[in-house]
């Protein structure tokens, strides 16, 4: 994280993780050949197989594997919460590697990447696509500062669900402080309609165990809400909440099989994308 | 030390305030910004868990101003051995006010009206005076100050009750006002009470009943420096009615049946509403008719007319059902009817309009007690001697004969009043005849357009009635013609009214015991306007009153009235009474004594009276004066002022204490957070 540039960021952390290739559960255009298939009306005359055709008498249409179109869309909370940070840097910060991270390594594979960026409601939106320059844009889109003085964990999922009708991968990064009702329904309907889903729960060590030094008074970064806090006296209830917090998030994920997973920003980020491809390879 | 006002050092008590939160350990100066904080609820301040003070520099200048601001309200400061102010030095001057009045008859109010001076009186020292008034419809000096001097310090409360309990209340009205104003004078006018400088002080004994008079006491400018303590006494029994007479009405002479009416009015606190009312035996033992029964609410009165009985209206009626006697007999005295006679010469006839006789006859008072009837004479021939006996007035407006003129001096002489209109300069004749001169110097006048009345001698009972301002304008009263009398030569004549040309329009002459009244134009409407003027028939009337007989005899009065001179009674007491001629009359009780409900002492501060204030304490003027001789040696020293400075200075420190405290602290106070 001490590098400035974010693009410059995530191509480090791809380095050495070039052997995540993913099998493409489309079949289209490419120069790789799977299987035959019995021609049927209708069947696009181009990809008649000629020369069986001269050998047997027979029609069969060539099939051939797909390697460009994974769709990976990644939607990126872009609330004033992600703004907090205690080790230096910000969660927000820390999360935009992420995806630019996982953005780079998808278009380096020749897939293409879209994002939608929301706080209290859909602030911004790239389709995916694998275009030159195209990575670029997303990187600066990335890099925006951080709005909105709520978090609204299902908008973007409704309007995703809305904008893109393609099945594909999405990526939900989000520290997910913020009521939690009918996230599990936007997931359910996400995940129902083909997308593969995968949740990154991005926290602060802080946030977890409100290591906050003296009392004071404590302003939310959202709401602007102020309480004078102690939070010698107010740990124990909060590391309980916000645990039982986490765990449902984590619930809400398994029950429809989604991939969770919670990174402090203290961990290494390469830690991060390794288990995300271990899980995708174990898929 | 002493202090003015010890309770403000309870405001010391605030030194807990710094104390406790010195023990907090709460630094509300920090402000952090943290992600979110909905699973987080505010924590209260906690203690310092080993009760350690912070800042006990800071805690001690604090304490320390709290402390000193405490002080300083509290006014505190030396007591000094000091004279005595003058005040309490000089004696008290005390007037004691002892209402006598009728309502003070009430059952048990009088003995606590003397238990009430002699409380008083136990109060008044060696060095003070007291004077007892007492007071009804007039002020009267039970003792009076020179009285108290006089005696020997140690009879001298002795005397005044003495002198107490051989009053006792009477029959007069309140005059509550009066009797105020006349003690507060007494108070301040005197050269001693000038030159006093002790509290002066009236103690007002009364029942404070809403009927007193206040009189003057709301334009009464009432002095500062008299104080009024009121001491009222209370009745055993709320209930009290009362009953009065109230005027006939004008046609009662010609109702079937004669009644009397009387009014019963209940007082506002009573708890009775039923009461009986009818005439009494002379021997008082009974009623004669049946009593009426009448329902009064408190606080209302209800009119009853009663059947004068046939042996006449003069008696007693008495009201029964009440808890308090004193008001309730009335006495009656109804008047007798009179008949006067007027005897009269003129050439008119009585239905002639144009004539004096015509509206003579109307002006003459025809009322239920007096009937005046006209009897006209014959010019010619003397009038029977009875006949002139009889009459009380003689008008003549024509020429007499000689005989006649004659028996009508005669009767002058004797002493009646006689009035000539000469409606001619042919008149002076028997002008001169009834006058026994030789001759008169009567000529006939004719102004160029009309003549007025326009020097009036408003002091001759003729013209008495008009005296006043708003009756006084005679101008109105236009003149055709007139008679000119030269008054020189005739011996006591007076002209008591002049016409605008300077002659003489009415005369007063003088004969014998008599008098003749000379009007020198007449009241016909072709001499003059004066009969119909308003003018007339209260001329008519005075010229009746000075013949002798009053118009509008009077046999009612209330207690303490001056009565005309012939009665040869005094008003001291209710009852029927005859005067020398052995007319009945009846004195009665005022009607205010009767609302017995107390009155409010807002009232009566509201009608002017000073501010009330029950009578002090020996105690409480102990403590009033050490209050003050506390108050002026605090005024004097004025520590407050030491201290309040000394507490600007002691928080100028504290602030500039806590300003460095703060300054070094704020650094050393960031907290975690990152902002975009």
């Amino acid at each position: 994280m001490t590098l400035r540039n974010l693009e410059l960021r995530a191509r480090t952390v791809v380095e050495g993780f070039w052997t995540g290739l993913h099998r493409s559960p489309y079949h289209g255009f490419s120069a790789e050949f799977t299987e035959y298939r019995q021609y049927s009306p209708g069947d696009d005359p181009r990809y008649l197989d000629w020369k069986v055709y001269a050998r047997s008498d027979r029609s069969f249409i060539k099939k051939f594997e797909d390697e460009t179109n994974l769709r990976c869309h990644l939607l990126f909370d872009r609330s004033r919460s992600m703004n907090y940070g205690s080790t230096g840097y910000s969660k927000g910060q820390y999360a935009a590697t992420l995806a630019a991270t996982v953005a780079h390594f998808l278009h380096s594979q020749g897939d293409a990447v879209g994002l939608l960026a929301f706080d209290d409601q859909m602030r911004e939106y790239l389709p995916a696509r694998h275009r030159p320059g195209h990575l670029r844009h997303l990187m600066l889109a990335l890099e925006k500062p951080a709005g909105g003085h709520a978090t609204h964990l299902v908008e973007p999922l409704s309007r995703f669900a809305a904008l893109v009708r393609k099945r594909g991968l999405v990526i939900y990064i989000s520290d997910f402080l913020a009521p939690l009702e009918r996230l599990e329904t936007g997931l359910a309907t996400l995940t129902a309609s083909g997308q593969e889903v995968t949740v990154f729960q991005v926290l602060d060590p802080r946030e977890l165990t409100l290591e906050l030094g003296d009392a004071a008074l404590y302003e939310d970064m959202e709401t602007g809400q102020r309480v004078y806090l102690d939070p010698a006296t107010s740990r124990n209830g909060y590391q309980a909440r916000i645990t039982a917090h986490c765990e449902a998030v984590r619930s809400a994920c398994q029950q429809h099989g989604i991939g969770y997973h919670r990174l402090s920003t203290a961990d290494p980020l390469e830690l991060a994308l390794f288990e995300f491809l271990q899980e995708r390879r174990r898929a | 030390m002493n202090f003015l006002s010890p309770l403000f050092l309870l405001g010391a008590l605030a030194v807990a305030g710094p104390v406790l939160f010195h023990l907090i350990r709460r630094t509300t100066r920090h402000r952090a910004l943290f992600s979110s904080l909905m699973f987080l609820s505010p924590s209260p301040p906690r203690l310092t868990e080993r009760s350690q003070f912070e800042h006990l520099l800071l805690l001690i200048l604090r304490c320390l101003a709290l402390g000193l601001l405490a002080l300083g309200f509290a006014r505190p400061f030396w007591r000094q051995a000091s004279a005595p102010p003058a005040a309490a030095a000089a004696g008290r001057r005390v007037v004691i006010l002892l209402d006598v009045s009728a309502s003070m008859r009430r059952t048990g109010l009088w003995p606590q009206a003397q238990d009430r001076v002699a409380s008083i009186l136990r109060t008044v020292g060696p060095a003070d005076q007291a004077a007892i008034l007492t007071f009804g419809r007039r002020l009267t000096p039970l003792l009076s100050f020179e009285a108290w001097e006089a005696a020997p310090v140690s009879a001298r409360t002795d005397l005044a009750l003495r002198r107490v309990a051989a009053a006792a209340p009477g029959w007069e009205e309140a005059h509550l006002g009066d009797a105020l104003i006349s003690a507060a004078e007494l108070l301040t006018d005197g050269a001693a009470d000038r030159a006093s400088s002790g509290p002066r002080q009236i103690y007002l004994i009364s029942d404070l009943k809403a009927g007193a008079q206040l009189g003057g006491l709301p334009a009464y400018d009432w002095p500062k420096m008299v104080e009024l303590a009121l001491e009222p006494v209370k009745a055993n029994h709320p209930t009290n009615a009362g009953i009065q007479l109230i005027a006939e009405s004008p046609d009662a002479d010609q109702q079937a049946s004669p009644s009397v009416r009387v009014r019963v009015s209940n007082a506002a606190d009573s708890t009775r509403e039923q009461f009986q009312v009818g005439w009494a035996l002379a021997n008082g033992s009974g009623n004669r008719p049946a009593p009426t029964d009448i329902y009064v609410p408190p606080g209302q009165s209800r009119v009853v007319a009663l059947p004068v009985p046939p042996g006449g209206g003069t008696g007693k009626i008495v009201l029964t059902g009440d808890q308090e006697s004193f008001d309730n007999t009335l006495y009656v005295a109804v008047p007798q009817k009179q008949h006067w006679t007027v005897l009269y010469w003129g050439a008119d006839q009585a239905g002639d309009v144009r004539g004096p006789r015509y509206f003579l006859e109307r002006a003459l008072p025809q009322n239920p007690h007096l009937a005046v009837t006209l009897s006209a004479a014959s010019p010619d021939q003397p009038a029977p001697p009875a006949d002139l006996a009889a009459a009380k007035l003689y008008f003549a407006t024509g020429a007499l004969s000689a005989a006649a003129a004659d028996a009508l001096r005669a009767e002058l002489l004797r002493g009646k009043l006689m009035v000539l209109a000469p409606p001619s300069a042919a008149a002076a004749v028997t002008l001169a005849r009834l006058l026994a001169v030789p001759t008169v110097g009567l000529t006939d006048a004719v102004p160029a357009d009309y003549a007025m009345l326009g020097e009036i001698d408003f002091h001759h009972p003729l013209f008495s009635p008009f005296a006043d301002p708003h009756y006084s304008d005679f101008t109105k009263i236009h003149i055709w013609k007139y008679r000119r009398l030269q008054l020189r030569g005739i011996a006591g004549a007076r002209a008591v009214a002049r016409f605008d040309r300077g002659d003489p329009a009415v005369v007063d002459i003088p004969v014998g015991q008599g008098r003749l009244i000379v009007f020198l134009t007449g009241w016909n409407p072709s001499d003059s306007q004066l009969a119909i003027s308003s003018k007339f028939v209260p001329m008519v009337a005075a010229l009746l009153d000075l013949a002798g007989g009053k118009t509008d005899a009077t046999t009612q009065f209330t207690v303490g009235d001056a009565l005309p001179a012939g009665f040869g009674a005094d008003s001291s007491s209710p009852g029927l009474y005859a005067t020398k001629a052995g007319a009945a009359f009846a004195v009665n009780l005022a009607a205010s004594e009767s609302r017995t409900e107390p009155r409010v002492a807002d009232e009566l501060e509201r009608y002017g009276a000073p501010g009330i204030k029950r009578a002090p304490d020996p105690a409480q003027v102990k403590e009033q004066a050490a209050r003050l001789l506390a108050a002026d040696a605090e005024g004097r020293q004025k520590w407050w002022r030491w201290i309040l400075g000394a507490t600007f200075l002691v928080l100028l420190l504290e602030s500039a204490l806590a300003g460095w405290t703060a300054r070094r602290v704020a650094p050393a106070a960031s907290m975690g957070g990152i902002s975009s």
